[in-house]
């Protein structure tokens, strides 16, 4: 069974004409220990996503299954115990409570969970040994440097053992020599067994990924399984396509955005699918491994197909 | 998690010294005030009773007027009646006098006046016209000479302790002349101090005050005839016989109307602290809006405080705090503020306490019961007025408050 199930999970912003599809009938399913990079231009939903699967968010249609449960639906006490227990997250501005120390920070999550204090420091001090900071342990978050910040907060994400973790551009911050720190951090902790999911606009940063999934218009677009250590195929066309797009084409309006998308390609499978008229909940793109089926498109979608 | 929380809220409130110290002024202001003025009415309270037991129990007070049933007035006495012309006379202290339950008799009656020496001149103070038995009956005790023996005309008069070192400058005078409204007199005793506070039996303090027979007295005044109250002591233990045969006599001599009252010592202590109570609870009630205040000031800075930390509560809830335990978060900040200056409060009520002993005349009784309900007002204070903005802390939306900046 898959550890995150999403099934056409929509998000609506606004009311009326205002009215903005942040995600579109998404379908989605992670395995354990699955590294999943998320890639896709600003407004794309990657970040609305990662809320309603860090459980942030609600979502306004569709359901979240969490180790089979559907959590998306819970009351928000209920939701905050889940993410207490379940969720780590890592913001691109590390979210560090200023006024608390490194090990305060990091043992907070357990504080919430009852936890007595001598235990809980116990605990945090022997995951910042495990992100290399043991000996900043009394410092405040201002005395560090951004690349041991995101550290402290990467420790602060693990502290629960959470089923997964969510870093939302993690590495936005930081220069490059602290970016690759914080990467091979998490690589690590991949490598242990956990699952991340990674929202990134760096396409370099695919080659940590074992799986990318690209994003448009709140639709997944794109699905990729890539070889650790391999920059997505995908990834990397975006990365030249992007240096081609000139800002004439972009003010040709929609047609010229839709060219832009990246992985075109990937997504035509459901297209194709769309044409034969199957019901969609019952497409399954031919010869992917179980548990990496990719269900993107939409009505919308579709309908933009045709007329093009 | 509470120590946690509040070792939290302790830091939070320290981060921001001077804003913490200006909202807990409020608090501090309100419980020191509302401290200061119970303590105060317990003191006079204290002062009052103590006075009046000094009597014994077997003193009975007539006064002029009705004693009004219940409710009207203070603790139902007619304060008016003081003001009014004493309806009691001479005939009234003699037929008291007659009656066999009744031990001793003094009248009492009181002439605002000025007081000179050859060193200097006391305005305002008052001249006790009673009979030469007050001492025993109050058992007044007199430091210095004898108290007067004889109630005819005499120009021997007795002076409180306070009016002989103000007026003559020395612990003993006695033998040394004072001229009182005009006329000389030579003073033959000196009271010892008494514990008198404000209110005592005779409404008067013995200390500033001058004594002399009734008739001296009375010709200070041209010759009016009436008396403020009358003491009278019963034989023994017939207390009700005594009261009875008052009312019946008095009856008597007032041609059936019953224009005066007869009060017993424990009657007079209710009336006392009653009327003591009145005052403190009126003014202490005033004191409680600055409380009120101080918690509006709470909410105030509780709530800009929430908005301020809205994204600390975003990153609180994302990694697991339940609203209970956001609302508990600012809930025991608040606490915190209004139980600081609760505390602070006290301190400084203790010290405005120990300022009035030692510079006034008023004597603040601090009980254990005024630190326990201060404290806990302050903290009824702290729950009420942090409620709102906790609740608004707790319910916001996590994704929201992880968004603000």
């Amino acid at each position: 069974m898959a550890l995150i199930e999403l099934q056409e999970v929509s998000k609506l912003y606004g009311f009326g004409d205002a009215t903005v599809l942040a995600l579109d009938e998404v379908i989605l399913s992670v395995d354990k220990g699955e590294f999943v990079a998320v890639m896709g231009p600003s407004g794309s939903g990657k970040t609305t996503l990662m809320n309603v699967i860090g459980l942030l968010d609600r979502p306004t249609h569709g359901s979240y299954l969490l180790d089979g449960r559907n959590v998306a639906r819970r009351r928000p006490n209920q939701q905050a115990k889940v993410r207490r227990d379940r969720i780590g997250f890592v913001f691109q501005s590390y979210n560090l409570l200023a006024r608390l120390s490194v090990l305060e920070n990091v043992a907070l999550p357990l504080a919430y969970k009852g936890m007595t204090p001598v235990r809980r420091q116990k605990r945090a001090s022997d995951i910042l040994e495990l992100v290399g900071l043991r000996d900043r342990e009394y410092f405040m978050p201002r005395q560090l440097s951004g690349g041991q910040a995101q550290r402290v907060a990467i420790a602060r994400a693990l502290i629960n053992k959470p089923s997964i973790i969510i870093a939302d551009e993690p590495t936005g911050n930081l220069d490059s020599t602290d970016s690759k720190v914080v990467m091979e951090l998490l690589a690590d902790i991949h490598r242990q067994g956990n699952t991340i999911l990674l929202v990134t606009h760096n396409p370099e940063l695919t080659r940590y990924a074992n799986r990318v999934i690209y994003m448009h218009d709140g639709m997944i677009v794109g699905d990729e399984q890539t070889a650790i250590g391999n920059m997505a195929k995908g990834a990397r066309r975006t990365h030249f396509q992007r240096r081609k797009v000139t800002d004439d084409e972009i003010v040709e309006g929609v047609s010229a955005l839709m060219r832009d998308v990246p992985g075109k390609e990937l997504a035509s499978k459901p297209k194709k699918k769309a044409k034969r008229g199957r019901p969609r909940t019952k497409k399954r793109p031919v010869g992917r491994p179980a548990g990496h089926r990719l269900k993107a498109g939409s009505r919308q979608r579709r309908e933009k197909a045709k007329k093009r | 998690m509470w120590s946690g929380n509040f070792k939290t809220a302790i830091g939070n409130l320290r981060a921001n010294k001077g804003r913490s110290m200006l909202t807990m002024m409020g608090i501090i202001i309100g419980v020191s005030s509302v401290v200061t003025v119970v303590s105060l009415g317990e003191g006079l309270k204290h002062q009052v009773t103590g006075q009046i037991n000094q009597l014994g129990s077997n003193v009975i007070t007539i006064r002029s007027g009705k004693l009004v049933g219940n409710g009207s007035g203070i603790g139902g006495l007619n304060l008016l009646a003081f003001l009014s012309t004493s309806t009691l006379t001479d005939q009234d202290v003699q037929a008291i006098t007659k009656l066999s339950s009744v031990n001793s008799v003094v009248p009492i009656d009181f002439v605002g006046s000025s007081a000179g020496s050859d060193k200097r001149q006391l305005d305002n103070i008052f001249v006790v016209g009673t009979s030469s038995k007050m001492a025993d009956l109050l058992h007044q005790k007199v430091a210095y000479g004898s108290f007067f023996e004889s109630d005819d005309s005499t120009n021997k008069v007795v002076i409180g302790s306070s009016i002989a070192e103000e007026l003559l400058d020395e612990l003993n005078p006695v033998g040394h002349s004072v001229k009182i409204s005009g006329a000389t007199f030579v003073v033959q005793g000196v009271l010892a101090p008494s514990s008198g506070g404000l209110l005592s039996v005779a409404q008067t303090d013995f200390n500033s005050a001058v004594f002399m027979p009734l008739k001296n007295a009375r010709s200070l005044t041209n010759g009016r005839t009436n008396i403020l109250q009358i003491l009278a002591k019963s034989n023994g233990d017939e207390l009700d016989i005594a009261v009875n045969d008052i009312s019946t006599a008095l009856q008597k001599t007032h041609g059936g109307q019953t224009d005066f009252t007869v009060l017993k010592q424990y009657e007079l202590l209710g009336i006392a602290g009653n009327i003591v109570n009145t005052i403190t609870r009126f003014i202490s009630g005033i004191a409680a809006i600055s409380l009120l205040v101080g918690g509006i000031g709470i909410m105030d800075i509780m709530l800009v405080s929430v908005s301020e930390r809205t994204r600390e509560i975003g990153i609180r809830k994302a990694i697991g705090a339940t609203n209970r335990q956001i609302l508990n978060q600012f809930l025991i900040e608040g606490l915190a503020l209004t139980l600081g200056g609760g505390v602070i409060g006290v301190i400084a009520s203790l010290i405005i306490n120990g300022v009035l002993r030692v510079y006034t005349s008023l004597q603040p009784a601090i009980t254990l019961q005024i630190f326990i309900i201060a404290v806990g007002v302050s903290v009824a204070v702290g729950i009420t007025f942090s409620v709102t903005p906790a609740l608004k802390a707790a319910r916001k939306n996590p994704i929201d408050a992880l968004r603000n900046e």
